[in-house]
């Protein structure tokens, strides 16, 4: 039966996401914009309707730089290219083939496939283990280019520089292409925020701000991304299909690298991460530049250009960014009370056996692990068993190797030579993220969590791979194992649920990476140097944790540690490294005496087998 | 006279949190300090903050007077500061000569300086032009503290500096630094974990456990226990 | 034959001229300038100011070189300085940079495609073939400008204190060396060079606002590729044009334009941080 135990009284200023209130302001403005847009028509002259057809194209574009660049992180100069793509597909079929509903389903089905194939391509190429997002961002420099230039030399099949014209479009009037454009745009809006809000919408945001954390918390973020873009074409390549649809003008620069760039700067100037301000960016500078380009011709570009310089230096947040913080002000100019912070969350615990009280089956075992760089040995011949119920001690000297030989537990892809087996199974080269599914967490020493994303939406996103997040809604209660939930309201961090995650001190911070850590119900914790910068109270509820832990629920933690009282405290075994090889593995009582043990930390140049410098 | 170095309260940390609590501590011209204390316990950040590659929080530095705490890093340099890190010490890629010029704000006086560096470690001289990288680590470790040397510095910071070194080269470092104190009067503030080399050269101790002074004094037959009791595991 | 010979190296030394400033602000500032094109252009039309005012042909790329290299410290100390935390939007805030020189020059000099007379006309018989003699001329021009950069970093202080730089930052900092300062002496002779390539490859070319921006993307592929060093870039300069000469020869000239781009993003899926140690 689960337990609900609710978490913090629900905030009534708040309307946020998840909240009934949020939906129905949604809802509200939703209909406001669709009846604008169906009543547009009656009050634009046909110069602007011409105008704003063309930019609500534009927008659902934008939306989908934003999407990738804002909310997840990867700066992308080639979302035109899929906008081309599925604009020329339209252009070609019915040059070639003439106008029909068959040819326009032809028509579209090549534009959807072209882009999916060439994003999935694309997204091969940019997000693999190790890729680093300047490359992404190169790619996505050279995919327009490259459509353009294929373009270019298709003779009349595409136009080549003209492109196309005066082939058979769709036929419908003015006033409807503004409202099928214009829905389409407040349609795309409200699925993608609908999506972003949702569980697995924060996936994204956490991606962005962490990369790395989340593929420790068993998240193929490479899959993730390629996923992202290759849905970020389609959007565009439909886009771009109505665009040309529309307009019955197919041109190169539709695909450019001159175009990918506007894009990105209307998100910029908008508000990035924002959806709307990719939005309302879009329709400003294509309305702008239609009316003030003939009027004040080269000022207008620079204008523009001046203005996202601004923006990117001092004022990132874009337009949407800076009025936020304006009314953030404001607010607290004119209001006494503090802004509201919580959307009310609810914990549940999630329902596990119990642990087998004397259970000590061995889940880690490290045979002859070495790691060196070129001639540079780092660790050699490191072998060790761990067992359920054991709390393990890495201590060493600066240089010894201790975050080296985590980092080969954790990623299979690390160590040069040697085995590692999780909980019985060989970790070969696997990636971290795969690992995390053997039964591995790891907390790092600096603490690593989603600084944008509040407290709960960082355990959410820890719950991904145990519980597949709603794409649609934004959960209200929070299901967490019982070690996490008992983390979260130890520390004091279940009265702050609601919270940015960078507004938290340090401690907290690394009780919510513990939190998130326990939240993937691991058999096996490491931990590096988790005490650093704590206070002493911090210390102790730390320790008592972690004995619980590893009593109650039988976890084997491997924790790397300078602080030796703390490690005589809670330890049940310490291993020591020294230049790379285990120098001691025993009890507490039999090293910490150890007289090899005194050596390695007073410096006392050691005769030892490695071989010292000089 | 006034204070060589003088830190009052300084704290400082990493993201948020501190690392370094409220230390004050004074070295007077001429004289050698040494702060020992276990790894991790913040006496790297301590130097980093003096020499303001980690801001501090609150408190001040003081060289020879002058307020330096949030003077940037290349500045240091013009109040007589000298610094020889634990870490990425050197420009491996350099060659031995390359480093050492880099001690030095100009060539003017380098090859005169050069004659002392073959005084302090000829093993030095005699490889100018290899690549430092290519050094035994203990000649690095020499290199470094000739890079620091070289500049006549009025206080010279130095960081587990006999961290890996055989018996020999440690004396002999331990000679060149008294040495150049004696006819030189440079000052020093010597972070180590190496007891016996550490107490045989400085006037005065301290104990840094977890970012704080926990014991302070006059380096004494007894000091090497006193301090044994602080590193205990 | 030859002339396929002679387009390659006279190919890659132009590619070399072009790329050489934005590699030498890549390695030491570890961002990239967009803006870059938009220096090019302001060289270009330097040498198209300095053939109006009657001054001989010789000094534009100088002259180009001291507007660029001016404009370039300007910018590095109004924009660029406050963005080396943030490379991806150096990146954009550089573009939007370039777009704004571009404007500027746009204002001054129209939108017109202008011509700057080539300064040596004709051609030379090089080994039964008669080449033109101003490409030709670029080659030593581009071996004169690795020549005096390999001088200044390798001989003089103000070198040796940008490669301790490029090396480890903050020990150079420790060591006295004002960081800061040698990042604006970099970008300001960053962006003089890429005026001075804008000088240099106008008789080639026509002028026009957007003259640089052809050749941006592939001098930062080249970039990318090489990592950081000079010579790697040369060597890249050389295979990669070369490619470039040969496909456009033989497949097609769209499509040879694409090969720089194309097979540098293999190169670097292949070794992501460039062939500088290969």
């Amino acid at each position: 039966m689960p337990d609900l135990v609710p978490a913090i009284e629900a905030k009534p200023a708040a309307a946020l996401p998840g909240s009934p209130r949020a939906f129905l302001r949604v809802a509200a403005a939703t209909t406001a914009a669709a009846a604008l847009i169906v009543a547009g028509p009656w009050v634009l002259d046909t110069y602007a309707v011409n105008l704003l057809v063309r930019a609500f194209f534009v927008a659902i574009a934008a939306l989908t730089v934003d999407v990738l660049w804002g909310v997840s992180g990867t700066l992308t100069f080639g979302q035109s290219a899929f906008f081309g793509i599925g604009g020329y597909a339209l252009a070609i079929v019915f040059s070639q083939f003439g106008f029909g509903p068959g040819e326009a389903l032809l028509a579209l089905t090549a534009a959807v496939g072209v882009a999916g194939v060439v994003a999935g391509l694309v997204g091969w190429l940019s997000f693999y283990p190790g890729s680093t997002p300047l490359y992404a961002s190169v790619i996505s420099l050279v995919l327009p280019i490259v459509v353009v230039q294929i373009l270019y030399s298709g003779g009349t099949f595409t136009g080549s520089s003209s492109g196309l014209v005066g082939f058979e479009s769709f036929d419908l009037s003015l006033e409807n292409w503004f409202r099928l454009s214009g829905l389409a745009m407040i349609a795309t809006l409200l699925v993608m925020w609908i999506v972003l809000r949702s569980d697995a919408g924060r996936v994204l945001g956490a991606m962005r701000d962490n990369d790395e954390r989340c593929s420790y918390l068993g998240i193929d973020t490479a899959r993730v991304r390629i996923g992202l873009l290759v849905v970020a074409a389609l959007i565009a390549a439909l886009a771009g299909f109505g665009y040309v649809g529309f307009g019955a003008v197919a041109a190169p620069e539709n695909a450019g690298f001159v175009f990918g760039t506007q894009l990105v700067v209307m998100v910029a100037l908008g508000g990035r991460g924002s959806l709307i301000g990719a939005v309302i960016g879009a329709i400003v500078i294509e309305l702008a530049s239609a009316y003030l380009s003939s009027s004040l011709p080269f000022v207008w570009e620079l204008i523009v250009g001046v203005a996202f310089v601004v923006v990117i230096v001092v004022l990132p947040g874009g337009l949407l960014g800076g009025l936020r913080d304006l009314a953030g002000v404001v607010r607290r100019r004119v209001a006494a009370t503090p802004a509201p912070v919580a959307a009310p969350v609810m914990l549940r615990t999630v329902q596990r056996p119990a642990a087998a009280p004397d259970c000590n089956d061995v889940v880690v075992e490290v045979s002859d692990l070495s790691k060196h760089f070129g001639s540079l040995s780092v660790l050699s011949k490191i072998s060790f068993k761990a067992r359920q119920g054991e709390l393990v001690s890495l201590v060493g000297p600066n240089g010894a190797g201790k975050t080296t030989l985590i980092r080969c537990l954790a990623d299979g892809r690390e160590r040069s030579d040697g085995s590692v087996r999780i909980a019985g199974h060989s970790i070969e080269r696997l990636s971290a993220d795969r690992i995390v599914g053997l039964g591995l967490g790891r907390k790092f020493q600096a603490a690593s969590v989603f600084e944008t994303l509040s407290v709960a939406d960082c355990l959410r996103v820890a719950r991904v791979r145990n519980e597949r997040p709603s794409f649609i809604e934004a959960s209200p209660v929070l299901a967490l194992p019982a070690a996490s939930r008992a983390v979260v309201e130890s520390s004091g961090l279940i009265e702050r649920l609601g919270e940015e995650a960078r507004f938290l001190s340090h401690g907290l911070k690394q009780a919510l990476e513990l939190a998130m850590v326990l939240a993937l119900e691991p058999q096996v914790l490491l931990l590096d140097e988790p005490t650093a910068g704590l206070t002493r109270a911090e210390r102790q509820g730390f320790a008592d944790i972690l004995t619980a832990l590893v009593a109650r629920d039988r976890l084997c933690v491997l924790i790397i540690e300078h602080d030796l009282d703390f490690v005589r405290l809670i330890s049940s075994r310490i291993i020591v490294l020294h230049q790379g090889r285990i120098a001691l593995d025993g009890s507490v009582a039999e090293v910490v005496d150890a007289p090899l043990v005194r050596e390695i930390y007073t410096g006392r140049p050691v005769s030892d087998a490695g071989g010292a410098s000089a | 006279m006034t204070a060589m170095l003088e830190l009052t309260e300084l704290t400082s940390g990493y993201g948020s949190s501190p690392v370094v609590h409220g230390v004050s501590l004074q070295i007077a011209p001429g004289e050698i300090f040494a702060l020992v204390g276990k790894n991790g316990m913040g006496k790297s950040s301590l130097l980093k903050t003096i020499l303001s590659f980690l801001p501090a929080w609150g408190g001040t530095v003081r060289i020879n007077g002058v307020d330096a705490t949030d003077l940037p890093p290349h500045r240091k340099r013009a109040l007589g500061l000298a610094y020889a890190p634990q870490e990425q010490a050197l420009f491996q890629d350099l060659s031995v000569r390359d480093n050492l010029r880099l001690g030095l704000t100009g060539d003017r006086s380098f090859e005169a300086r050069l004659a002392d560096v073959s005084g302090w470690f000829p093993v030095l001289t005699a490889r100018l032009s290899q690549r430092a990288g290519t050094l035994s680590g203990g000649e690095q470790k020499m290199l470094i503290v000739a890079r620091g040397l070289i500049a006549e510095p009025r206080l010279l910071l130095l960081d587990e500096v006999t961290e890996g070194l055989q018996p020999s080269v440690v004396d002999r470092l331990s000679e060149v630094l008294a040495t150049t104190r004696r006819e030189r009067g440079t000052a020093m503030l010597v972070v180590e974990q190496h007891l016996p080399f550490v107490l045989g050269l400085a006037d005065r101790f301290a104990v840094f456990k977890r970012g704080e002074v926990v014991d302070t004094g006059t380096v004494e037959p007894d000091s090497a226990a006193r301090i044994d009791e602080h590193m205990r595991l | 034959m030859i002339t396929l010979v002679l387009d390659i190296i006279t190919t890659a030394a132009i590619l070399f001229i072009v790329a050489a400033g934005l590699l030498i602000v890549f390695g030491v500032m570890k961002i990239v300038n967009f803006a870059h094109a938009s220096f090019i252009t302001v060289g270009a039309y330097a040498a198209l100011v300095t053939s109006r005012f009657g001054l001989p042909p010789v000094l534009a790329p100088l002259v180009a070189f001291l507007a660029g290299g001016l404009l370039g410290a300007a910018t590095e100390r109004i924009v660029v300085r406050r963005l080396y935390r943030r490379p991806l939007d150096a990146i954009l805030a550089t573009w939007g940079l370039g777009i704004v020189i571009g404007q500027l020059v746009t204002l001054a000099f129209g939108r017109e495609v202008q011509f700057v007379p080539t300064p040596i006309s004709g051609t030379l018989a090089l080994l039964g073939v008669d080449y033109s003699l101003y490409r030709l001329l670029l080659v030593p021009a581009a071996l004169i400008i690795a020549g005096l950069f390999a001088g200044l970093m390798n001989g003089t202080r103000l070198g040796l204190s940008t490669r301790a730089v490029i090396m480890n930052e903050n020990l150079a900092q420790g060591l006295g060396i004002d960081s800061t300062r040698v990042r604006l002496i970099t970008f300001g002779i960053g962006c003089g060079l890429a005026a001075a390539a804008g000088a240099l490859i106008t008789p080639l070319a026509s002028v026009d606002p957007n003259m640089g921006l052809a050749w941006l993307i592939g001098a930062f592929m080249l970039v990318m590729v090489s990592g950081g060093s000079l010579l790697t870039l040369g060597l890249s300069c050389f295979v990669l044009g070369g490619l470039q000469v040969v496909a456009s020869t033989f497949i097609s000239p769209i499509l040879g334009g694409l090969t720089i781009a194309v097979l540098a993003a293999v190169a670097l899926r292949l070794r992501p941080q460039g062939f500088a140690r290969a």
